[in-house]
């Protein structure tokens, strides 16, 4: 009896409260946080009251310190809501806050992480740069020591929250000849009137995910101290980050699940009542089939992702599971908001209908995380024992 | 008056005290999800798909509880007859309710409101409650009974579907509005008593997530029937006075008519069938 | 075997409830069936008119003209009821399925220890005096037929509109006062103050015709439209649980699950989209009418004739072709 699928009551009870939450602050604006295309600072406001930014972090810091599983629930159930607030929400519960919880000294915990699992203050991770993206080795900017700090240069894009953020985690180089063995997370704040810090270029207009706001971040000669070098050596960054990986993979997959599920709930629905040669159109075997392949290829997926959630929990390694679990997940996806929008007809080429929305949102999750190409490239090289 | 409920002192709890706050309980449950797809399985058998919550009107009647115990102090207990979910307790908790209590019993399958409702006050008689609250209906019999038959069984007043709730703790009253077909009522009542909480009363709080994990590992104290001082022919398929003898499915209605013309010939039309073919105007 | 089927005739102002005339109806048709006498039971204080009106529809008025009786509290109503019910015995109790209904009869069945049915939909009456009542379940996903353990009254509450108004009932009552049996010590709640709802119309659960407009009417003010139409045939307006958390609309109009279930002879949804929320309150309406933008909105399925348009459009051109036909009449 070692294998056992189930839930516990509690997480059942967890998952229901959450959800609860998600009905009664987000679905009724899913639509409107899409269309403005703004940051909802009330809803942030009102959501960060409920405690969930403080999900996986230590008690004394104002956090929750939940399990993964707790935790991937929780990722599960927010992502049925607004795609984009939900990136928002987890940039700040996961990969936001993780190194300086983890390296930050007591004072910039106190000064940084408590307000925000507050949700006072926003942060965000920053890897991508025009030139490199799942290829970190590529990373330009660059942490020149200098006496009692730092200077951080370059820019960073695709940031999500960059352009509301107080504080970022940056991936800089020490020595760009040194590829991925030159890596190393700095805490930068923002530039502020009496401290050295970034400044926000360009923000993105982008194709889903719209209410969480992305944009370019600007280095530019920012003197930072010692105690904001967040690790424990230098050059150990790769190493570092591969510690919340699996995490963010997982997390990810979380999202497709839940995409997929609403894109093809509100498919079947439009299906059993939309009418064509005098049945609704659920009645014929080609529409059947789509709801049939999603539902397997769902269920698959779902199983594999809280495995991996619970090796994750377990302390088993399962960097390649992660990985297989987050393509698997995302491709599934994919799957299920295009065979949607089929499902829709050419109702779905127009706004009025939710279908469009979850097709924009989940191609997203093909980038997150690194590219599929990149993914593939390296699962397949594993598998042939290259 | 219902059933002999013979005291239970075993079932006191040690702090129970009137002096300080308002001692409140809560009665809820835990019923199917609107969304919740329900069909006829046979004459006597529902198929109910497992999407539970926690009916809504209960939970204005926990965030009521709780509202009265953040300006008097006191004690917000929720209470249900459940023998197999206990997730409107621990909703209960999750909002700020102090203590958590299941009545369940094998001898219960089956019961009727009006046994659920002798069971609930044979619990509550002894326990020096100052107020009970409950939705003005549960959402999935829709029937209502169980609030005033409680009241009813423990000799209190009850006032059915509240919109409005003030209570003066010196004076041991409280004023209460409630809907009516034409208006709204005011209404004075002295405590202990019973009411039942409909929308507009409040809108319940969603948990905040350090109330949720301490909901989640809340101990939920149990009772049985017999600790209640009842017995198996008091509840049950043994106590029934009303009894479904048949499940139906809805009505069928015709497919609907979609009148196709233009404007405004489409509306000459609907004014003509609704008056000649339907007879309705 | 008990030789009387009892109404309450909820009056309001000195005014029997429409829904007294077609439970007393309902009554009628009963009687022939067991034999029995039909009784209207009648509490409030000045019911001289009252009790003239409900003469045709029954055997015997029980009367109780108090001014204790005035506004109805159910401690005062339960102890002069069940007084009464003990002592004659009758084999059937029914009530409108109405705020004071919902408010006396669970209390009076459980003081009787007796079996009660709420909120139903539909009676029928065995020759051996034994009542089915009809009621929808899960907000009216299902039906159930339910029967009564032997204890006496039967007792049920009944929806607006379940049974037609008897046009030739026939029967002359004899009016019997009876005193009021209360104990003035035990009347606990006081009716300290009542504001009547704003406008004329009838309460939703209580009018033959309710039009009702969602979400798709963009602003509260654009109700002015629904008003116009209601007035045209003396409908009420409801609305959807959107617009009145928008707080567009007061609590009281609201359809469906979380507000009331209506039992319309005809209802007319404009710009209601059909979630399962309001669908619920509405199953038991004769006739439906649907309108939206949307030709694929869930309200058809459950809709009689439909019209995909633009309420904006329809609602002011079909006020004026009713006042049209009607005024032709």
């Amino acid at each position: 009896m070692a294998l056992d699928f189930s839930f516990t009551e509690e997480q059942e009870f967890f998952r229901q409260t959450v959800r609860d939450a998600v009905n009664r602050l987000i679905m009724p604006r899913v639509k409107e946080l899409d269309e403005k295309e703004e940051f909802p600072w009330d809803l942030w406001k009102e959501f960060a009251g409920l405690g969930y930014l403080g999900l996986r972090h230590q008690e004394t810091y104002g956090g929750m310190e939940t399990d993964t599983i707790t935790q991937m629930i929780f990722y599960e159930e927010l992502a049925r809501g607004s795609c984009g607030f939900a990136m928002s929400a987890i940039m700040q519960i996961l990969m936001g806050t993780y190194f300086i919880a983890r390296f930050g000294n007591e004072e910039i915990k106190q000064r940084i992480l408590v307000p925000a699992i507050k949700g006072e203050k926003i942060g965000t991770i920053c890897f991508t740069e025009d030139q490199s993206g799942s290829d970190l080795g590529g990373t330009r900017t660059l942490a020149t020591k200098v006496d009692g700090g730092w200077r951080i240069n370059g820019r960073k894009q695709w940031i999500t929250n960059g352009p509301i953020a107080e504080f970022t985690t940056v991936m800089a180089t020490v020595d760009p000849k040194l590829g991925l063995k030159g890596l190393n997370f700095f805490l930068v704040e923002k530039k502020t009137a009496d401290r050295d810090g970034f400044v926000t270029g360009q923000r993105l207009h982008k194709l889903g995910s719209r209410c969480s706001v992305t944009g370019e971040l600007v280095y530019d000669n920012v003197f930072i101290p010692d105690e904001n070098f967040l690790g424990e050596e230098i050059g150990k960054g790769v190493q570092y980050a591969g510690e919340i990986l699996n995490e963010v993979r997982v997390m990810t997959g979380m999202n497709a699940l839940a995409i997929s599920k609403e894109a093809m709930e509100d498919a079947r629905q439009y299906a059993n009542n939309r009418v064509a040669f005098g049945n609704p159109i659920s009645k014929y075997q080609l529409i059947r089939e789509k709801f049939a392949k999603f539902w397997a290829w769902y269920e698959a997926s779902r199983t594999l992702l809280y495995k991996c959630a619970w090796m994750i929990q377990s302390n088993i390694p399962c960097t390649n599971e992660c990985m297989l679990a987050k393509y698997h997940a995302t491709e599934m996806c994919m799957y299920a908001v295009e065979e949607g929008m089929r499902i829709y007809g050419g109702n779905a080429f127009c706004s009025e209908y939710p279908v469009q929305r979850f097709w924009r949102d989940a191609k997203f999750l093909l980038y997150g995380g690194g590219t599929h190409e990149v993914l593939c490239d390296y699962l397949g090289r594993i598998y042939c024992k290259d | 008056m219902g059933l002999p409920l013979t005291p239970d002192a075993s079932l006191l709890t040690a702090s129970d005290s009137l002096e300080v706050g308002m001692e409140i309980y809560v009665l809820v449950k835990q019923v199917p999800d609107p969304e919740a797809i329900i069909k006829v399985k046979s004459d006597l058998e529902l198929e109910i798909e497992n999407k539970y919550f926690t009916s809504f009107f209960d939970e204005i009647a926990v965030e009521a509880g709780l509202k009265l115990k953040e300006k008097f102090g006191g004690k917000v207990t929720v209470l249900t007859l459940d023998n197999r979910r206990v997730d409107a307790l621990r909703r209960g908790i999750s909002m700020g309710a102090d203590e958590a209590v299941q009545i369940a019993d094998p001898a219960f399958e089956g019961s009727d409101q009006f046994a659920v409702a002798r069971t609930l006050a044979a619990y509550l008689k002894d326990k020096p409650f100052d107020l009970i609250l409950t939705g003005r209906q549960a959402m999935d019999d829709d029937a209502g009974i169980v609030g005033p038959g409680v009241a009813e069984c423990l000799g209190i007043p009850h006032v059915h579907s509240i919109i409005s709730l003030e209570v003066d703790v010196q004076g041991r009253e409280a004023k209460v509005t409630r809907e009516v077909e034409n208006g709204k009522e005011i209404l004075t009542c002295p405590l202990p008593a019973l009411f039942t909480c409909q929308k507009g009363l409040n809108s319940p709080r969603i948990p905040q997530v350090m109330n949720v994990m301490k909901a989640m590992k809340a101990q939920i104290k149990k009772v049985d029937l017999a600790s209640l001082g009842l017995g198996p022919a008091d509840v049950g398929s043994q106590a029934l006075r009303v009894k479904v003898q048949k499940y139906l499915p809805p009505p069928k209605r015709p497919p609907v008519k979609m009148i196709k013309e233009d404007f405004p010939e489409n509306v000459k039309t609907l004014v003509k069938l609704l008056r000649e073919e339907a007879k309705v105007i | 075997m008990p030789n009387e089927i009892w109404v309450t005739a909820e009056q309001q102002g000195g005014k029997v409830k429409k829904i007294a005339f077609e439970l007393l109806s309902a009554g009628i048709d009963f009687s022939k069936k067991t034999g029995q006498e039909v009784a209207a039971l009648l509490l409030g204080s000045g019911l001289e008119e009252a009790a003239k009106s409900l003469t045709p529809f029954a055997d015997k008025i029980y009367l109780l003209d108090d001014p204790s009786f005035t506004p109805y509290t159910s401690d005062a109503y339960l102890m002069s009821i069940a007084s009464l019910l003990k002592e004659h015995q009758p084999s059937l109790l029914l009530g409108g399925a109405t705020s004071t209904g919902k408010d006396l009869f669970p209390r009076l069945a459980m003081h009787l220890q007796t079996g009660y049915v709420p909120d139903c939909t539909g009676l029928s009456m065995g020759e051996d005096q034994k009542l089915t009542a009809r009621r929808p379940l899960f907000g009216g996903k299902v039906f159930a037929e339910i029967a009564f353990s032997e204890a006496r009254p039967q007792m049920a509450t009944v929806r607006n509109n379940t049974f037609l108004v008897n046009e030739n009932p026939n029967r002359s009552a004899k009016i019997i006062p009876v005193s009021p049996r209360i104990d003035p010590f035990s009347v606990r709640k006081k009716v300290t103050g009542f504001e009547r709802a704003a406008g004329a119309k009838l309460d939703i659960t209580e009018a033959d015709i309710v039009v009702a407009a969602g979400r798709g009417i963009k602003a509260p003010e654009n109700f002015k439209i629904m008003e116009d139409l209601a007035d045209a045939i003396n409908a009420s307006v409801g609305t959807t649980r959107a617009t009145v958390d928008e707080g567009w609309r007061d609590l009281k109009d609201q359809i469906g699950k979380s507000g009331k279930n209506i039992s319309a002879k005809l209802y007319m949804a404009f710009g209601v989209s059909g979630a399962i929320h309001h669908v619920l309150g509405i199953g038991t309406c004769k006739t439906v009418v649907a309108v939206d933008t949307d030709p694929n909105a869930l309200i058809f399925n459950y809709a009689d004739y439909g019209i995909v348009g633009d309420l904006f459009q329809i609602v002011p051109a079909l006020t004026d072709e009713l006042k049209r036909v009607l005024s032709s009449e």
